[in-house]
């Protein structure tokens, strides 16, 4: 059951250049949480911003959890003013996270730019859960924009970094490095990151019969499934089934459930 | 002090007079996680039509200043699977529903109210002459919203009034020179209440990518920003009308919706606040009890068309 709730910010820091990390005290909502499901923020006290902004859970303790986000409008300009001890109302926790089931050797993770949010919190659960570390391909377009590397060093992951630049691992894409990797049928891939580089490693994939599992964003209103704002189209052939929302039918999709041909990617940003 | 928040429109008896905006609840069920929807006056279902439909392409949604636009086009699963799979879940909860109904030709409307009639599917129809973001209506004198024609107001609304005998409810668009004609239209043709208003037509264009914003290019804008608007469009039917008014367009709060009614709401429906906050609705109606005790009104119905000059 989501809920309606209030977090007292504990920390809200920049990470890297126009992105941040805030730690939320809301035990409720943590304790319910799972990765790759996530939280409505409301920014704003009045009414500008109007709407609430989805933000995934990064991590997720016994009585907190924390988001990582980019600054990208006034939404998350004003996330990113929140000082300690002010309080947040949030609702959540929602959507469906990432499937946490057995019966794959390798756990990779592929995380695009701001992507990689959700991905720590995952780590850390498959960890806990199959007692292996998963590997990492963590990719942006610059070296000072690789966030949570050191996260995912603690937890004993191998990472494989990729710039477009070529300031930090090898100069290239994270699609590039994950066909190195070879995925196979005993590998489930979880992947966040802008459409582009998703449909690229689904593809991969696809080709090597591995599992898997894509975490979208999208605009959202509600979150609850009811403006039908957020929809990705998806394979489906049935008029009324092919449209499918984000909040509430993902945001984590089997990467052979969307049509990405369908995607215009003229309104990525 | 009890006040008395039970309201008559045109034949449908409702406890109270908050009701939700077509499309902002899906059909109550997403909602009922955060509270009870049998406490509100009625849910108002999402837009329904004869046939499944995708609706527009993404982005379907963009923010704007104290609102939002959207150009959803009306995805909805289509009248048989709302009657097999969403209408069990409402009738369980025992709250009174306004099915929304959509289509291409009066004939369409015909048969969906008849089918939602016959089914039992609905307590009321609210018949959407007025939704901006579908490009497949047309009247006979080339307007794309019927709502913005009051020949095809009427044309419609007669034929569904002919074929049903549930309250009929006719929601209008704000997208007119003056909303009085419609207005008329649809009281004259047969309508029990009309819904005003529905979106405005707006647009927001991204300078960085120089591409519109939402993949439809234009769509309905919601949201406090429209709520002057719709407040003075209640006022202008409401001096003309005889058959009453559900009011709505930005309600946020209840001292918002006290101003509907004043305006000459009989009922009001909440709809994008709801996306911001899931119990606005049931709040709004908490506060307007508030709002009658405070002020020493025994009744809603007082309080309709109270604006004092």
């Amino acid at each position: 059951m989501p809920l309606l709730t209030e977090g007292e910010v504990l920390a809200n820091e920049a990470v890297a250049p126009g992105h941040f990390r805030m730690r939320l005290r809301a035990p409720d909502l943590a304790r319910e949480a799972a990765p790759g499901q996530f939280a409505m923020l409301q920014v704003a006290h009045g009414l500008y911003p109007f709407l609430r902004r989805p933000m995934s859970f990064e991590r997720i303790f016994p009585m907190d959890v924390t988001f990582l986000y980019k600054v990208r409008g006034e939404g998350t300009q004003m996330l990113s003013r929140f000082h300690p001890g002010q309080k947040i109302p949030v609702q959540g926790p929602l959507g469906n996270g990432f499937p946490i089931t057995p019966g794959f050797k390798r756990h990779i993770i592929v995380a695009g730019g701001i992507g990689v949010a959700p991905f720590p919190g995952l780590a850390a659960v498959l960890i806990r859960r199959f007692g292996k570390a998963p590997e990492i391909v963590l990719a942006a377009r610059t070296a000072s924009l690789i966030l949570s590397e050191d996260d995912f060093r603690q937890m004993g992951c191998d990472i494989h970094i990729a710039t477009d630049d070529g300031t930090a691992g090898t100069e290239g894409l994270a699609s590039d490095v994950l066909e190195q990797l070879a995925p196979d049928a005993a590998t489930r891939v979880y992947a966040c990151g802008p459409m582009v580089m998703l449909r690229a490693v689904a593809e991969i994939a696809a080709t090597g019969k591995a599992d898997c599992q894509v975490s979208l964003e999208a605009q959202m209103a509600c979150g609850e499934g009811a403006c039908l704002g957020c929809v990705v189209e998806s394979v489906r052939e049935q008029e009324g089934e092919r449209m499918i929302r984000v909040c509430i039918d993902g945001p984590v999709f089997d990467g052979t459930l969307i049509d990405w041909e369908a995607h215009d990617p003229a309104y990525d940003r | 002090m009890t006040v008395d928040l039970s309201v008559n429109l045109g034949g449908l008896e409702l406890k109270n007079p908050v009701t939700v905006a077509s499309g902002t609840f899906g059909y109550g069920q997403e909602y009922d996680r955060y509270f009870d929807i049998a406490q509100l006056g009625a849910v108002t279902v999402k837009s329904i039509s004869l046939k499944p439909r995708a609706g527009n392409k993404s982005p379907r949604l963009v923010e704007t200043p104290a609102g939002l636009l959207n150009a959803i086009g009306l995805q909805n699963v289509g009248l048989d699977a709302y009657l097999e799979q969403k209408l069990p879940f409402l009738r369980k909860k025992g709250v009174p529903i306004i099915a929304n109904i959509y289509g291409h030709t009066p004939d369409e409307y015909v048969e969906l109210a008849s089918r939602l009639e016959d089914a039992r599917g609905a307590d009321a129809i609210e018949v959407n002459l007025s939704c901006p973001n579908v490009h497949d209506a047309r009247t006979a004198r080339g307007v794309s919203l019927v709502a913005q024609d009051p020949e095809a107001v009427a044309e419609y609304t007669r034929a569904i009034r002919l074929a049903a005998s549930l309250p009929l409810f006719v929601k209008l668009s704000p997208n007119v020179v003056s909303i009085t004609e419609p207005a008329l239209a649809a009281q004259e043709a047969g309508a029990d209440a009309v819904c005003l208003i529905n979106t405005l037509l707006g647009m927001a264009v991204d300078p960085e990518t120089r591409r519109p914003r939402l993949a439809n290019i234009v769509g309905g804008l919601s949201g406090p920003a429209i709520r002057p608007i719709a407040v003075k469009m209640v006022w202008d039917a409401a001096r003309v009308l005889r058959i009453p008014i559900i009011g709505m367009g930005g309600i946020c709060e209840a001292s918002d919706a006290i101003q509907f009614f004043l305006a000459g709401a009989t009922a009001v429906a909440v709809g994008s606040m709801s996306f911001r906050h899931p119990v606005a609705a049931i709040q709004i109606l908490e506060g307007i009890a508030d709002y009658l005790k405070r002020h020493q009104i025994s009744g809603i119905k007082h309080l309709v068309g109270a604006m004092e000059l």
